[in-house]
């Protein structure tokens, strides 16, 4: 037997003009994530259903759990619009809950199609009359169940107990294409999956100053890329060697302006990545006031750099917020692994809070940068990490 | 690739690990069996022990042959635990104070901030600007409750020979002033073996622990020279007189006693061949702009210090980041400072511990070498240095 899904979605319902096009990026974000096995997607107003063989339940699941523009999903047992067959799926779906332990459950109905004999009511008490029948170790309870079975009469009828939660938020690609500057620490990845979870698509870019940074801290940032191939269904990664840029404003920047003119440096790359690869923003992890160099008037200087919208979803976010998110979606713990980038020589002791564009605009002008940048623009390394369960199909077929 | 990092471990010797292997499979018998291949592999294993116990110049006391050096250090500290145990209960409520130094390697300090997480009391000593810990400061440290000193011999980042007979000398006085007898004295000797005359028991101290694989032994093998009893941690069959249990490992005890025999028999000619490394390295080091030896000052043939070691700054240059260029020059060597936040107080605490600046100490690599080494890598080292700090440095 296929395992099927019911698969909710969200917000998707409320895009009234251009519903067909997130509808249909959905179903396309769904079928890619799930190209690696034999599956079926069908899309029906409000609900969408997937289905997979049994063995491949786990990683159905875990693209459904991962997938922009779900808001939850449930195993489902689909069956003919009558009655009894409600009736008699509805006992099976409290068969397996009752086995892990739970007692109490209430029955919740939804009846779309209204040519159904029973209305939602009904049939809920139906149901629960049912299961009770079958299972005397089964109570109701409508305030505090342990669980729920919902059946749902629509095209087809659906039985299927406590949705697991979805991401929510739109499908990746309805809100463009950015660019993430990714480094190793717990922002960029959070800020890189918030904006994911608002539709957009990325490619990272990882700025590498070998020998300051160590090989270990470029694959931290390659594992972390790889955890947010999961949420995006892929991930391309840029490596742009930046040693060169940096040497040369540590050599001729005043130390103060150090971090600030290197973070200049970084969206001029940035601006010119994203130019490259066809995005239409700038991602970063920057978090107002987080350390010293990332006021108000420093982003105003740092921004000044491009003309690409440069997004900030953690800009009113506290740590504690951050580190939360990045336990969720999985990186935190690779984040405070200890191969930070070794930029203590590069990082001033204090650094200016309060750039003044015109000034440090002079300042910047002053280093001519732009070749060195260019060269190391023309030195981008690509690394494509594919979704994750692409890597473990591989495997399987070799 | 030229290795520098000799003091991290020594490239095996061959002929050690074949002998080992032949010895292993002719003693395959487990020496607790009764039967007549267990006596066989007993009589072998106990002339084995003999050998290395001269070879390691250890006079009177036992040799327990364990896993490696910090096993060795491991049975002394924690045979604390159970001191503290057996006063808790008796009812008294006293708590038991181990003395030791910021300088002693992770095998040591780690294992002392153990005892001092289950409740005992420790006291770091920290050593002066000569990376040498002063005696008046460990008598001073001594109480009546002091159960365990544990100082290393030869520190394993400055090579700073640490003077064991006087600190046994001051601890003896210390424990006399206090009316007790002196506390166990344990001193972690696996930078002193094969590299300078070591004879525990005419030091004064109690125990000492050694590594076979920094002499060109195998990993895997080590011992504890001991006087005097202690209750280890540890439990389990009863090998070694119950100080560490564990099937005895034959091969690893035979190719240590081997690569002990020779350090020990080739240590005069070693030792000036390593004199004359230093010499090299250090004059060289003065024609870089800026490197400097550490301990500040530390020049060639200064008995303080061990010949085979050198911590060298960089100034303006992170120490593993210079290690990183190094190594892909073809050099090996280690980094007694790591850049990131995790290892920083890690990677500086024996440089910063002798009050050297942090940017000095974070600055710093470590250079070793031993008897494979010759001038030419020196050389290359010098010449690779020079280039990449001049390229590298900000």
């Amino acid at each position: 037997m296929d395992a099927f899904y019911l698969v909710k979605i969200g917000e998707i319902l409320l895009k009234l003009g251009n519903r067909k096009e997130f509808e249909d990026r959905l179903r396309s974000q769904l079928n890619r994530r799930l190209a690696f096995m034999p599956h079926k997607v069908e899309a029906y107003p409000g609900r969408y259903f997937v289905s997979v063989p049994e063995e491949a339940a786990a990683d159905a699941e875990f693209v459904l759990a991962r997938c922009p523009g779900v808001n939850g999903y449930a195993r489902a047992r689909k069956v003919e619009k009558s009655v009894e067959a409600v009736l008699a799926a509805a006992v099976e779906v409290a068969r397996g809950r009752l086995a892990s332990g739970r007692r109490s459950f209430k029955a919740e109905s939804r009846r779309s199609d209204k040519s159904f004999p029973l209305g939602s009511f009904e049939l809920s008490a139906e149901i629960g009359a049912r299961v009770l029948a079958a299972f005397p170790e089964a109570r109701v309870d409508i305030h505090k169940p342990e669980f729920t079975i919902n059946a749902e009469i629509r095209e087809r009828a659906y039985v299927f107990a406590d949705p697991e939660p979805g991401l929510r938020g739109l499908p990746v690609g309805s809100g463009g294409k950015g660019l993430l500057l990714l480094s190793g620490g717990i922002d960029s990845p959070v800020a890189g999956y918030q904006m994911a979870r608002r539709g957009l698509d990325l490619e990272a870019l990882y700025f590498h100053a070998y020998p300051y940074t160590s090989q270990e801290a470029k694959d931290k940032v390659v594992s972390l890329a790889r955890i947010l191939s999961g949420y995006l269904g892929g991930m391309r990664l840029w490596t742009v060697p930046f040693t060169e840029a940096q040497l040369r404003i540590k050599k001729l920047a005043r130390e103060d302006l150090s971090t600030v003119l290197m973070r200049a440096a970084m969206m001029r790359v940035a601006q010119r990545m994203a130019e490259r690869v066809g995005a239409n923003c700038i991602v970063t992890g920057e978090s107002l006031g987080q350390v010293a160099s990332q006021t108000a008037e420093n982003l105003r200087f740092t921004g000044s750099f491009t003309d690409f919208p440069v997004l900030r979803p953690l800009v009113g976010c506290d740590k504690e917020e951050t580190i939360a998110v990045a336990r969720r979606i999985g990186s935190y713990e690779t984040s405070i692994l200890p191969y930070e980038d070794c930029c203590v020589l590069f990082s001033p002791k204090h650094p200016i809070l309060r750039a003044d564009l015109a000034r440090e605009t002079e300042a910047y002008r002053a280093l001519e940068l732009e070749p060195v940048l260019e060269e190391a623009i023309k030195q981008a390394e690509r690394l494509d990490l594919p979704y994750p369960l692409a890597e473990k199909y591989r495997k399987r077929g070799e | 690739m030229t290795y520098l990092d000799w003091a991290s471990t020594s490239p095996p010797d061959a002929s050690l690990l074949a002998g080992a292997a032949e010895a292993a499979s002719q003693f395959y018998a487990n020496p607790s069996s009764g039967h007549a291949l267990g006596a066989a592999a007993r009589a072998e294993l106990e002339r084995i022990r003999g050998r290395l116990a001269a070879a390691l110049g250890a006079g009177p006391g036992r040799v327990v042959l364990t896993s490696g050096g910090s096993e060795a250090d491991a049975i002394v500290l924690l045979s604390a635990l159970r001191a503290q145990d057996r006063l808790r209960a008796s009812g008294l409520s006293k708590r038991l104070r181990v003395v030791t130094t910021e300088i002693e390697h992770p095998a040591v300090h780690e294992q002392a901030r153990l005892l001092q997480s289950l409740g005992l009391e420790l006291v770091y000593l920290y050593p002066r600007a000569d990376g040498r810990v002063d005696p008046a400061e460990l008598a001073e440290a001594v109480t009546r409750e002091t159960v365990l000193v544990a100082v290393m011999a030869v520190n394993n980042e400055t090579g700073a020979v640490q003077p064991l007979a006087e600190l046994a000398r001051a601890l003896a006085a210390a424990s006399a002033a206090l009316g007790t007898k002196p506390p166990r004295f344990h001193a972690d000797a696996v930078q002193a073996l094969g590299k300078l005359e070591f004879r525990p028991a005419e030091l004064g101290i109690s125990s000492a622990a050694f590594s076979a694989h920094k002499i060109r032994g195998p990993r895997g093998s080590g011992a504890l020279w001991m006087q005097g009893e202690l209750e280890p941690l540890a439990v389990g069959g009863g090998q070694e007189e119950g100080t560490r249990p564990g099937t005895e490992s034959l091969q690893g005890a035979w190719a240590f006693a081997g690569a002990a025999e020779k350090a020990l028999s080739s240590l005069a000619e070693r030792r000036e061949a390593a004199l004359a490394l230093e010499a090299r390295l250090i004059s060289g080091l003065a024609s870089i702009p800026g490197a400097l030896p550490l301990p500040l000052g530390r020049g060639p043939g200064d008995a303080r210090y061990s010949p085979f070691i050198l911590s060298a700054a960089f100034p303006g240059l992170s120490g593993e980041v210079l290690a990183r260029a190094l190594s892909d020059s073809g050099i090996a060597v280690s980094t007694g400072s790591a850049c990131s936040s995790n290892a920083r107080r890690k990677g500086r605490r024996v440089l910063e511990a002798m009050g050297l600046q942090p940017e000095l100490a974070f600055s710093s690599i470590r250079v070793s070498w031993g008897e494979l080494t010759g001038g030419g890598d020196i050389d290359a080292f010098l010449e690779a240095a020079s280039t990449l700090y001049k390229k590298l440095k900000a």
